[in-house]
């Protein structure tokens, strides 16, 4: 899968990205959580790791409910 | 959605019911319980069953007759039936404490009076003294007992009778003979258990057998003087205790003994695989041990049933019972409610509404359609998880559009006969539709309809999609002229069964096997059919592939159990990968012989673990195996090239389909990424979007370091990320894509 790990640059504003709470949704429900994200236009990173391990299971979680 | 909609559905189901050696036992009794209890030696529990059972433990563990034994289920597997009474004894000689408990309930104003202190008075007077109803026993005799004092074993009775009167306020007046009902009239009401050959005050012939009244409304009869037997007159006074209570709280007397009519057996189960067991006999004549009673209480099956909860894989995950199941359908969607629980949403899309449940039920309870009103109801309110089916829907979409083409057969306005292969015959192998079609149009002169019947959107729950995708059907239908649809999937049929009842369909393989012409390839020596779980109830479908495997010169055998799921029924692959991946290895090891099926879900969920398997067309048509399992841009693909070849012989023009901006694009990706990138439903043409989209408007990251791009692309339902790199003109490799389903705002 991706090689190393990478340092992302947003392309559109070329700028690192910077730790930022973020809302995210899903059945209904808010959570904000600190990820990474562009400083200038506010586009947000989620890596595999956090999608495939620490959303995925709040997500089935949410899904319980 | 009321609680009867979801409990209609389970009603039938008689799990809890107590078992047939408790509905033969004049008391009722839990025998189950007790006997469980007693194998697991918890002596004081076993004591309290059977005496609120019975009232007087020592009396009726010395004269039961034991029609309990008679109905015990052991005795249908050859063995002898529970020694009941002899661990009745074997209880009350190892329970330690055996005074009764205290009543702390206040005191009612009602007074009852019982005449006569034998077994029917005496048990009618504990009961309404346990409610703490004023209770004065008349009997003319000097002491309590009536025929029991004729008994050799009379002085254990009488302490036994003491006992459980301990703890109870009860007047007895003995030595006082009762003439005439108007000397009782300070009492509310009057029970008259006489006993054999007693005063009935002239009012036997008003008795009322289930109520035990009379024409007098405050008086009630019961017991030996209506010719019970001395257990039946014990049970009969608490009964009739019942009944009183009823008549002083509403004046009148009414039934509440329970909803089971008294001639109601209750439920032979099939115990299959239950081995022997013979009955533990006594060391010590005299009876058993503590150890000796658990042995045999032990061989108690403890009939109840729970065959669908054994048979099933998701049933016996969740360990619900079907009651328990509809009471939860109900809370659950009842969204607004206070008393929401969502305890069982992933049960409900964990289900592949296979109807095996069904079939293996004694009474035909089916779990599917439960779960069925239970997405549909969810769906309806938006508060289903839509990510569990929105791939199927999606792939269904682009079946019923992109992949769609109808026509009668060139030059011909109607037909008599369409094809309808399905969706998934021609997105899994093209050559099954296509050699079909061939026949069909050779023999029976057809036409063809490619579409798909709606099955993802039944499943999804999506009540809207799938009735707009039949009405497409039967408008389609309609301009054929109403053609009968040959069928070549069992989830079509059934589907087009259940909501186009008007159309007439009939299976491809009855129509190959009554072909002489067709002689299937023998590929094995002998193959297992493995039939769909909707080809339930289809019987000439099954029977017409097996004379299909028949003719081929390969001996069929037949599979231990019928129409069970491959595991694709219900769309459960996402919802519960976990239980998936359990039954699609059990029905994979199932049997060791190759498989031959009819369904092209099995055979890609057989061919993806390895099996030796082959769909019937292969064989009928001698298909060379090709790659065992179409990715999933492949298997769009192939639904686009079955189409242009059908349209290109029935009308002769040329489908062009429809080009999208991020079609040109390249992607090399390598095998072993791709195949991971199915499993997780992700397919090339999401990454091609994503990458369009992105490069389009430059929105993406970028490591400058080894020249990667990741972009994100937001769908309705799930957001899918894609990391690349560029590899020459309008080519790109992929390094990694991944989903969630959680969506996130720009920022705070
Ligand atoms: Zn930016």
């Amino acid at each position: 899968m991706g090689e190393g790990r990478k340092i992302w640059r947003c392309a559109r504003c070329d700028r690192e990205l910077v730790a930022k709470k973020t809302i995210f949704t899903y059945m209904g429900l808010t959570l904000a959580h600190e990820v990474e994200a562009c400083p200038g236009c506010g586009k947000v990173f989620v890596s595999r790791e956090m999608a495939e391990g620490k959303m995925a299971e709040t997500e089935q979680q949410l899904e319980d409910k | 959605m009321k609680p009867e909609d979801a409990r209609q559905h389970t009603d039938r189901c008689f799990r809890g019911e107590p078992a047939t050696c408790s509905f033969a036992c004049p008391f009722r009794m839990d025998i189950r319980s007790f006997l469980d209890r007693v194998a697991r030696g918890r002596w004081p529990a076993a004591y309290r069953v059977l005496r609120d059972a019975v009232i007087f433990p020592v009396v009726v563990s010395a004269l039961c007759d034991q029609p309990c034994r008679s109905a015990c289920q052991r005795t249908l597997l050859g063995d002898e039936a529970l020694e009941i009474r002899e661990l009745e004894v074997a209880c009350l000689r190892n329970v330690k404490e055996r005074k009764p408990e205290r009543y702390v309930i206040p005191p009612k104003k009602e007074r009852v009076a019982v005449v006569g202190a034998g077994p029917s008075g005496l048990s009618c007077a504990l009961a309404l003294a346990q409610k703490r109803f004023g209770v004065t026993v008349l009997e003319r005799e000097k002491g309590w007992g009536g025929r029991l004092l004729e008994h050799p074993r009379f002085t254990e009775f009488d302490e036994d009778i003491g006992l459980q009167f301990s703890a109870l306020e009860v007047e007895f007046r003995f030595g006082t003979v009762v003439s005439d009902l108007a000397q009782l009239s300070e009492f509310d009401a009057v029970y008259i258990a006489t006993g054999a050959g007693g005063n009935a005050f002239g009012l036997e012939a008003s008795w009322d057998d289930q109520l035990y009244s009379t024409e007098q409304p405050r008086v009630f009869l019961g017991g030996e003087l209506c010719g019970s037997s001395v257990m039946e007159a014990l049970a009969a006074g608490r009964e009739a205790s019942l009944s009183i209570e009823v008549f002083l709280q509403t004046g009148k007397a009414a039934a509440t003994f329970g909803r089971f009519p008294r001639e109601y057996r209750g439920h032979i189960l099939p115990h299959e695989g239950v081995p022997p067991a013979p009955a533990v006999r006594p060391a010590d004549p005299s009876g058993y041990s503590g150890e000796e009673a658990r042995a045999e209480a032990a061989r108690c099956m403890q009939c109840d049933c729970n065959i669908c909860m054994e048979a099933c894989e998701m049933l016996r995950l969740f360990r619900k019972d079907p009651h328990k199941i509809a009471v939860e359908v109900y809370t659950d969607t009842h969204v607004n409610a206070p008393f929401s629980s969502h305890t069982i949403t992933r049960q409900v899309y964990s289900c592949n509404v296979c109807g095996y449940c069904g079939g293996v039920c004694p009474v035909g309870v089916d779990i599917g359609p439960l779960m069925q009103l239970s997405r549909r109801v969810r769906l309806s309110a938006g508060v289903h998880p839509a990510a569990l089916h929105d791939f199927w829907l999606r792939e269904m979409d682009f079946a019923v559009s992109e992949g769609a083409f109808s026509s009668p057969p060139a030059g011909q306005e109607a037909c008599a006969y369409a094809f309808y292969p399905g969706c998934q015959l021609g997105a899994s192998n093209p050559g099954h539709v296509l050699r079909s079609w061939d026949f069909l149009a050779a023999r029976h002169d057809a036409g063809v309809m490619l579409g798909c019947c709606g099955a993802p959107a039944y499943w999804a729950g999506d009540e809207e999609r799938l009735r707009a995708n039949i009405e497409g059907i039967r408008r389609t239908w309609a301009g054929m002229g109403r053609p009968v649809l040959v069928c070549a999937c069992a989830t079509c049929r059934t589907v087009l069964a259940g909501f186009l009842p008007e159309i007439r369909t009939v299976s491809l393989y009855e129509l190959l096997a009554d072909a002489e012409e067709v002689r299937p390839v023998r590929r094995w020596p002998e193959a297992a059919v493995f039939d769909p779980c909707a080809a339930r109830g289809g019987d000439r479908m099954e029977a017409a592939v097996r004379a299909l495997v028949s003719r081929s010169g390969t001996v069929c055998v037949e599979p231990g159990e019928k129409n069970r799921c491959c595991g694709h029924g219900g769309h459960i692959y996402l919802a519960n990968p976990g239980l998936y991946g359990e039954i699609v290895q059990n029905r994979t090891e199932a049997d060791p012989r190759p498989y031959v099926v009819y369904c092209a879900n099995c055979r890609e969920v057989f061919a993806s673990q390895g099996k030796e398997c082959a769909h019937i067309l292969d064989l009928a048509f001698d298909l060379p195996a090709r790659d065992p399992v179409p990715g999933l841009d492949e298997k769009r693909a192939n639904i686009l090239a079955v189409k242009k070849e059908l349209m290109k012989k029935m009308t002769g023009a040329d489908f062009e389909p429809e080009a999208r901006e991020w079609d040109a694009l390249t992607l090399v990706i390598d095998e072993a990424l791709r195949r991971n990138l199915d499993r997780k439903l992700i397919s090339g043409n999401d990454i091609k979007e994503a990458i369009w989209r992105a490069e389009s408007a430059g929105d993406k990251f970028l490591d400058p370091e080894t020249g990667a791009s990741l972009c994100s692309m937001v769908k309705e339902v799930i957001t899918y990320w894609v990391e690349y790199r560029g590899s020459g003109a309008g080519a790109y490799e992929i390094l990694d894509a991944y989903s969630h389903r959680m969506r996130f705002g720009r920022e705070e």
